[in-house]
């Protein structure tokens, strides 16, 4: 038996249980009477969670410019081996902030960072052998050929000659580059650039990859490109480290991510769980524009089916349209049975869209603002982009 | 650090830099415009400097345009030495600098890299400008040896003044800034010493202050080779000033590339 403490999610009183590892129990709240049930994860699970080893450790990371710009304001997270971990945020968030000091090229001001153990500080030397950077300015000599801009990058790292040779060959053809191998950087389109600079970050085989807007500009094949071949090396076992500003990217790669808006961050999870965070998804029906009736009938119905947390009105405050919204968790799982019930009752109904929220929502949400404004405003004057 | 690594890397730099020159070949003859003008233009319109009875005693030749190479020499330096800066920005704002920087190489390689790419680029320039002295008369006295010892000290006293570009470079990171504080050092420093003029014919606070400037031992040196032959003295002199040049500048440059990271 354990003593668990818990935070009633609607009054917030804190609440006392006594429950086993894996036992689930219903409780109700003593003060506002709200249900609901908890699960004591088993000693295994509890293991299991912790054993995921953690690469890269940030606690209270603070960076100031000129002792009055606040760029990071004392950001802590960590990044498991093997997963893929976004920064996500606008323009002066902080982000290459961030990436620049955890990449050695900026120091911070105060807090700790270790990677792989290594303290970015005082283990510089070690930290830069397991790193790879891909930057937002791209890092490529527009004088050299691709195979050369690789070739250096291996000298850089010290691989003999031939390993060189051998590995440039490879990466040239994973990042589809093969056939421009010899010609000069000069006639390279931006998508070929952004590839090239990848696999310059990828010749000392870094045990986690930091990528800086790793598509920002480019034109959506190459983003696609790039997506897919992060998507690739995450496979292989590489840890991934990766800012954006744009949601569909976290969403689609990220596992982990941290949203970060004026040097904080904001709220950090899963994908999934920072959407879950800030609601429902919603499921909206349609009904023949004079059938009231029915209408009225499905609201009156799908109110009582459990897992249904709201139905709203009838009409959905427009005179062209007849229908109604249901709020709800699981969006996906609930439609079959709505759909399901409706057919029970023989209601007829004439459309069903499911909307689940959007990582932009939960910026919306989070900071009272959307991406793209933000994005218009700072853009004129990105803070504490390179020093 | 090791020894071995820290030369390959320094090897890959200044392959790259090497590469980079031999693709835009150009860029030899863009530092050379100035220097070949000065050295076409003021030695006709001065030549009768050369008649001066003292200018013969104090310098040993009485043609103006053989005393003035030093100067395009010095000039082709300079003017050489400041491109390392430029090129050290141009890595800063392509964002290759970073790239090298997360590397695991050392600071000083990246400089070196760039210096003696420089330093060989200088010297190829200096060899032109020889070539277009002969055609223009100017003899040699110390023969092929002499040419040889000119390049050497081209070379050295290049990576210590490029010194002085690369740390302006490395602290404002800005073209303009790098391009007028190269430019506004080096013209005063030439006409502030003896490499237009001999010292006994220059004002008094004229010598004071070319006394102190580096530039008088390099183009003394110079000048003694090409007019006189071999005065070791004068090249030991140049020897200790390039020395006190490169130590400070290439220290200071080095000091701040490590500490300027924030």
């Amino acid at each position: 038996m354990l003593e668990v403490k818990l935070e009633c999610p609607k009054c917030k009183n804190q609440i006392t249980i006594q429950v086993k590892p894996g036992e689930k129990i219903l409780i109700t709240c003593p003060k506002c009477k709200t249900q609901g049930t908890f699960t004591l994860p088993t000693e295994k699970s509890v293991q299991q969670e912790s054993k995921k080893e953690d690469i890269l450790i940030v606690e209270h990371l603070r960076k100031t410019f000129d002792k009055d710009i606040l760029a990071v304001d004392n950001i802590s997270f960590r990044v498991h081996k093997g997963e893929i971990f976004g920064f996500l945020g606008p323009n002066g968030a902080g982000k290459s902030t961030t990436i620049k000091i955890l990449t050695t090229l900026l120091k911070k001001t105060s807090g700790k960072a270790t990677i792989d153990g290594f303290d970015i500080d005082a283990q510089q030397a070690q930290v830069r052998r397991i790193i790879g950077y891909s930057s937002q300015d791209v890092g490529v000599d527009n004088d050299l050929t691709a195979r050369e801009n690789l070739l250096l990058q291996c000298q850089f790292h010290h691989i003999p000659k031939k390993k060189a040779k051998k590995k440039v060959g490879e990466l040239l053809k994973t990042v589809k580059l093969i056939e421009a191998a010899d010609r000069r950087l000069k006639t390279f389109s931006g998508g070929m650039r952004k590839r090239l600079d990848l696999a310059s970050s990828l010749v000392s085989e870094p045990k986690i990859l930091f990528l800086d807007e790793p598509t920002t500009g480019l034109d959506p094949q190459s983003r696609q490109d790039i997506w897919d071949y992060v998507i690739k090396l995450n496979r292989q076992g590489m840890t991934i480290f990766l800012t954006t500003q744009y949601m569909e990217e976290a969403d689609h790669l990220a596992n982990r991510l941290c949203i970060v808006d004026q040097g904080k961050i904001v709220a950090q999870g899963t994908p999934a769980e920072l959407k879950a965070k800030i609601g429902t998804d919603k499921i909206k029906l349609l009904f023949k524009i004079d059938d009231v009736e029915s209408c009225e009938k499905a609201r009156k119905l799908l109110f009582k089916l459990p897992g249904i947390e709201a139905v709203g009105e009838c009409g959905l405050g427009l005179v062209s349209e007849n229908g109604l919204t249901i709020m709800t968790k699981n969006g996906s799982a609930m439609v079959v049975r709505v759909v399901r019930a409706l057919d029970e009752e023989d209601i007829s109904f004439e459309q069903l869209t499911l909307s689940v929220p959007t990582l932009d929502e939960v910026f919306l949400k989070l900071t009272g603002k959307t991406l793209d404004v933000i994005e218009r405003k700072k853009a004129v004057k990105p803070v504490g982009r390179r020093r | 650090m090791n020894f071995m690594e820290m030369l390959s890397e320094i090897v890959a730099i200044f392959n790259r830099w090497n590469k980079k020159l031999v693709r835009q070949p150009i860029l030899i003859f863009f530092n050379l415009i100035q220097p070949l003008v000065w050295f076409l233009l003021f030695t006709q319109a001065f030549s009768a400097i050369g008649d001066i009875p003292s200018f013969q005693l104090l310098t040993g030749t009485s043609s103006y345009v053989t005393f003035f190479t030093a100067a395009v020499i010095i000039q082709t330096i300079t003017s050489s030495a400041l491109s390392s800066g430029l090129g050290l920005v141009t890595d800063f704002d392509s964002g290759f600098m970073d790239k090298m920087r997360v590397a695991p190489i050392s600071k000083s390689s990246i400089l070196f890299g760039r210096l003696f790419s420089a330093a060989l680029t200088t010297i190829i320039q200096v060899a032109i400008i020889i070539v277009i002295g002969f055609a223009l008369g100017v003899t040699i006295a110390s023969g092929m040896l002499g040419i040889i010892i000119i390049f050497i000290l081209t070379a050295l006293f290049g990576i210590a003044w490029s010194g002085i570009s690369l740390f302006v470079a490395l602290t404002t990171k800005n073209q303009e800034t790098t391009l007028s504080v190269g430019l506004l050092t080096t013209f005063p420093l030439l006409f502030l010493s003896a490499a237009v003029m001999p010292l006994g014919l220059l004002p008094d606070w004229v010598q004071q202050v070319a006394k102190v400037n580096p530039f008088t031992y390099v183009a003394q040196a110079f000048q003694s080779l090409i007019i006189n032959g071999f005065e070791w003295d004068k090249i030991e002199y140049a020897l200790i000033a390039i020395l006190i040049v490169g130590v400070s500048s290439l220290g200071a440059s080095i000091m701040v590339f490590r500490k300027k990271i924030s």
